[in-house]
Order: C-alpha cells, then structure tokens, then sequence
C-alpha cells in the first residue's frame, strides 16, 4: 500500500525540528503527494457521477469513455422528474428523513434525561440494556421486525419505515453522556420555583443540549436519508419509494437509462453534502466523543 | 422541598423525598416512549427471532412448527456455506485493510500541518453517499470495456481487469469499495485519537533518540488503542452487515460470489420462493455471530486496559 511506503519514508531523513518551516522535506512531499492521490481517489467517483449525468446515453456508451458532457443542459434531470414519480420519491424521502429525526430527537432526549438526572428502580438495567442493543442492527433482525410492523399493520406506510429505528440507542447514550455535566443545581433551582418536572425539561434542560441534539440530529438525517435496506423491505408500492429504494429498483430494470439514473444518484447526494460542508465540525466532534454512528 | 441542598453534583440526586409522585413517577414517563420502542422493535424481535426460526413458513402468514428442522436445513444447504465463507472474507478483509487504511490515513493527515482541516473533509465525503449511490457509480466505474478504472488502468499499459466479472475479482472489487464508502468514518475517530496524544511524549521521545517507528510503537499503538478498540468493533459490525452497496454494485454475483449473509436472508425472506425458516435461521445465526464477535472485542480490550 502506498500510504506506508510514504510513512516509512519519514525515517531516513530525521530533523527533528518538526515546528520549524523553512526547508521542503522529501518525506513532506511524499505525505503531500499519498494524501492527495487519496483525496482524488475519494472525489473523482463524485465528480465523475456528476459529470455522467449530463451525458447522452451515446456519450455514456462511448469508448474510451469521454470526459466533459458535449452540453451542460440538465436534459437527464428534466427527463427524470417527468419519467418517474421523482418528487414523490423525493418527498418520501424528506417525510421519513425529517419526521424520523424529530421522533429521535424527543424519545431520546426524554430517554437521555431520566437516565441523567433521575435515581429510581431498573435505572442500571435499563441502561445496560439500551447499551447492548447497539449490537443488534436492524439487519440481523430483519425478518422478527418485519413481523411485527406487518402485525400493526404497518408495512407499505411510511410510519412503518420510520418508527422501528427510532430509538437509537447511540442517540440516547451521546445525550445521556452530555446530561450529566448539567449541573444538578439548576434543576434544583427550578424545582424550588415550582417548574414542573416536564417544564424544567423543556425549558431549562433542553436549550443547554443544543450542541449534543445538534449532533444527534445531523447524523439521524444523513443515516436516514440513505438508508436503504428497511425501507426496502417496507415499501412494496412505488408510492411509498423513498429514493434509494427507487434508484435500485430502476436500476435493476435494464430499460431505464442509466444517465437518468446518474441525474437521481447527483440529486439524492447533494442534501447531504450541503449539510456536511454546513455541519462538518459538528460532525468531527460527534464522531470523536462517542466513536459510534 | 427538604432535602434542596444536595452536595454532591454527581451521581445524580440521590433521592428527593419530599418529591411526592410527580417526581418518583417522572423518569419513567420520560423513559416510556423511547423504550416501548425499544421493546417492541429490538428486543422483543431479537428474542422472538429465536422463536420464529423454529418455524417454517413460505408466505409469512402461516406458520408451522418444524423444531430445529431449519437449522437442519441450512447448515446442509451448500449455497448457504458459500454465503458465509464470503461474508467471513469479505468481513476480516474488511475490517483488517479497512482499521489499516483509516490508521495510515490518520497518521498522515495528521502530520500535516496545512489543510488537515481539508483532507479530513474529503476523506469524509465517500461515507455521506447513500450506499445504493455507491454501489451503482462503482458498477459503472468498474465496468470491463469502458469503464473509468479500466480506462485509467490502460494508460499505465495495465490489461483490462475483469472487475465484476470474475469471482474473486468481484470479491476484491466490494472489499475495496467498502472501504473506500467507510474509510472516512474510521479515520476520524483516529484521528481525534491521535490528536488527543500530548505531543510533549514525542519531544521527549526525540530528545532520547526514539526514531519514527519506536515513537509509533511506543507512544501511538498504546494511546491510541481504545479508538482502534472502537473502530476494530464498528468494522465487524458494519463488515458482518454490509449489505446495500453490493446489492446495486455486483447483485451478489457473478453466481452468488459475492453474496453476504444479509443479502442471503432478505432474498429468503422476501424474494420468492419465500423460505421463511431459513431466513430466520440465518438471521439467528448472524446475530448470535456479530454479538459475540462485539462482546469478545470489548472483553480483551477492557482486559488490556485493567493490565
């Protein structure tokens, strides 16, 4: 692998005055040069998505493979949104992604607070137990969880998708973990000034999570946006598609032509870009402190 | 209130007695959304999972009671060990180059002094692709006559590489592509690993003559062990599931090649002819496996730690 020849590299050459500028190391140059042979690796598939989705099928089918599209008209994007139920796809997508996140949010804050800040009977156990079930993905127990959404009567609804992965068990623990540090005087204090034990929740301890329900937040719509495997499973009409589901369904269809499908894959990656050059610290941070997605 | 002047400020609040039952009843009310979700959708199906595989069913309505006939069935079914020898491949592959990759990432951005910021951004990006998007850019990319690797490939005067079209290429090309969608995430929890390493243990280290690789050694592998814990965890999960990016890169081909266990329980349990018992069986059988697997991870790292 590239990447360790360019580290072991490093070591014949040793001035140590790393703080120092000044002189171009080779092992500098070296680092330079894997890091971004790396970056383009990560962005030319991107790119090359992108530019794909304003090619003709002609193009798309030339070889060798052309590199700029011969018009930069979003004919693909325009013949898509008229082909397919596009912005119901879209919709679905935004319906699940958003409602999903705000149904996370609260059950796991409440979840987060009583674990928090409250002593009671089975608050270990419960814990514990919320704690193991990060083990069990939803994958594993695919078909046992399909029942019981089939049994509710659920399955080809968008609660169906939305629902079962509510309870994030991550979410619980990041918010639980941010609880703590709020210190217990100040909901002593709006005991004392008569606040109920929902008010004090809602308006004193809330407002002070905002950077962990931030992170929570963020991850839960970029998880569902492109969650692909459930909803799959759950949406059995085209009208309850969300968009990966239908980008793999006309995919599998040889007669649907594969710049539209490249015009849909651009469209459903471009939320979720947005909100990470918006978010990325957030991220970075989210990431650092519980490890866990 | 009596008992309002309570020192400690963690753990919290021992026990309010004055609270009368608002506050006695208050966490549970606040804890019941979350865990009747919890209950009915994790671990009520986790339990009943077990249950279930000892039934068989081939529409998912009717169920009929074969005891451990489906574990029979599916420990003789010769595609089903196929399944699982993929699934072992492609996970070790997975998790092992993929901490691999993520560590050397790691340690390379965070040498750098300009644009660390900006790589670890880029690094990033692949994980934000919905993985169906993945899978159907790199079926594209990786196809045989012109596709952009094959292309790129010929002007080093490299043959065309038959990606998708040979078994064991096709088992290279998803292990690649998985870390490629993954990669980023790993690395950053390196990287914060590394970045919380005080860089006074290097000049110290320096100072004694230590040289690049005794520093990695000495100083990095031991500080950075529980990110790598975490990662190495993370990575069995996600390799042992990996599921939606193989769907639209290779379908589970060519002839079931790259077929995982997940892909092999959906197909049985939705796809006709339904084999309902054989997809629960699977499907214990895989949670039984990612569980313990996790539950190893965890065991030796707690161990190293407590040395």
């Amino acid at each position: 692998m590239s990447q360790t020849r360019a580290v072991t590299a490093v070591q014949p050459k040793r001035t140590w005055t790393s703080i120092s500028g000044g002189t171009v190391r080779v092992s500098d140059v070296l680092r330079v040069v894997v890091l971004v042979g790396g970056a383009l690796a990560c962005l030319v598939p991107l790119l090359w998505m992108f530019l794909g989705s304003f090619k003709t099928p002609t193009e798309l089918a030339q070889r060798p493979p052309t590199f700029l599209p011969e018009s930069w008209l979003p004919t693909n994007y325009v013949e898509a949104l008229s082909r397919f139920n596009f912005l119901q796809y879209l919709s679905n997508s935004v319906i699940v992604t958003v409602v999903a996140t705000a149904l996370t949010l609260v059950i796991n804050a409440m979840a987060a607070y009583a674990l928090a800040k409250y002593n009671f009977r089975g608050k270990t156990l419960l814990f514990l137990l919320t704690l193991a079930t990060i083990m069990i993905p939803l994958q594993v127990i695919l078909i046992p969880v399909y029942q019981v959404v089939a049994s509710l009567g659920l399955v080809n609804t968008l609660w169906g998708m939305i629902i079962p992965a509510a309870a994030t068990p991550t979410g619980v623990f990041l918010l639980r973990q941010y609880m703590l540090s709020i210190p217990d005087e100040l909901i002593e204090a709006a005991r004392v000034d008569g606040s109920g034990e929902f008010r004090t929740f809602a308006q004193i301890v809330i407002p002070l999570c905002m950077p962990a329900l931030a992170v929570v937040a963020i991850f839960s719509v970029m998880w569902r946006w492109s969650d692909f495997l459930w909803p799959l499973v759950v949406a059995q009409s085209e009208s309850v598609y969300t968009l990966p589901v239908a980008l793999a369904r006309f995919n599998a269809e040889l007669t649907v032509p594969f710049n539209l499908i490249l015009a849909m894959g651009v469209v459903s990656t471009i939320p979720v870009l947005v909100i990470f050059l918006f978010f990325q610290r957030q991220i970075a941070t989210g990431i650092a402190n519980t490890g866990i997605k | 209130m009596t008992t309002t002047t309570i020192t400690t400020a963690r753990p919290p609040l021992t026990r309010w007695t004055g609270g009368g039952w608002g506050m006695k009843l208050a966490p549970y009310l606040f804890l019941i959304p979350n865990m009747v979700i919890f209950a009915m959708f994790t671990i009520y199906p986790a339990l009943n999972g077990f249950n279930m595989s000892l039934y068989e069913s081939n529409n998912g309505r009717t169920f009929r009671w074969v005891g451990l006939d489906n574990y029979r069935k599916i420990l003789t079914d010769a595609e089903f060990w196929d399944v699982v020898r993929n699934t072992v491949i492609y996970a070790v592959a997975f998790v092992v180059l993929g901490t691999l990759v993520a560590l050397a990432t790691a340690a390379l951005v965070n040498a750098q002094r300009r644009g660390k910021t900006f790589f670890r951004a880029v690094f990033f990006i692949p994980v934000l692709v919905s993985p169906v998007v993945v899978g159907l850019i790199w079926n594209w990319m990786l196809e045989r006559q012109n596709g952009l690797v094959n292309t790129a490939l010929g002007w080093f005067g490299i043959p065309a590489v038959p990606w998708l079209v040979d078994d064991t290429w096709a088992m290279v090309a998803i292990i690649l592509v998985g870390i490629w969608m993954q990669m980023g995430f790993y690395m950053l929890i390196l990287l914060a690993g590394l970045q919380a390493i005080d860089p006074a243990l290097y000049e110290a280290a320096r100072m004694d003559g230590a040289n690049w690789w005794q520093q990695f050694r000495v100083i990095t592998v031991p500080l950075l062990q529980p990110s790598i814990v975490v990662v190495v965890v993370l990575a069995t999960i996600h390799g042992f599931q990996s599921f939606d990016f193989i769907w639209t890169l290779t379908g589970g081909g060519p002839v079931g090649a790259t077929t995982l266990m997940v892909q092999y329980i959906y197909e049985n349990g939705f796809q006709s002819p339904i084999r309902y018992g054989i997809a629960t069986a699977g499907g214990v059988l895989l949670f039984l496996t990612v569980f313990t697997l996790t539950l190893v991870n965890w065991l030796i790292s707690r161990r190293r730690e407590a040395v």
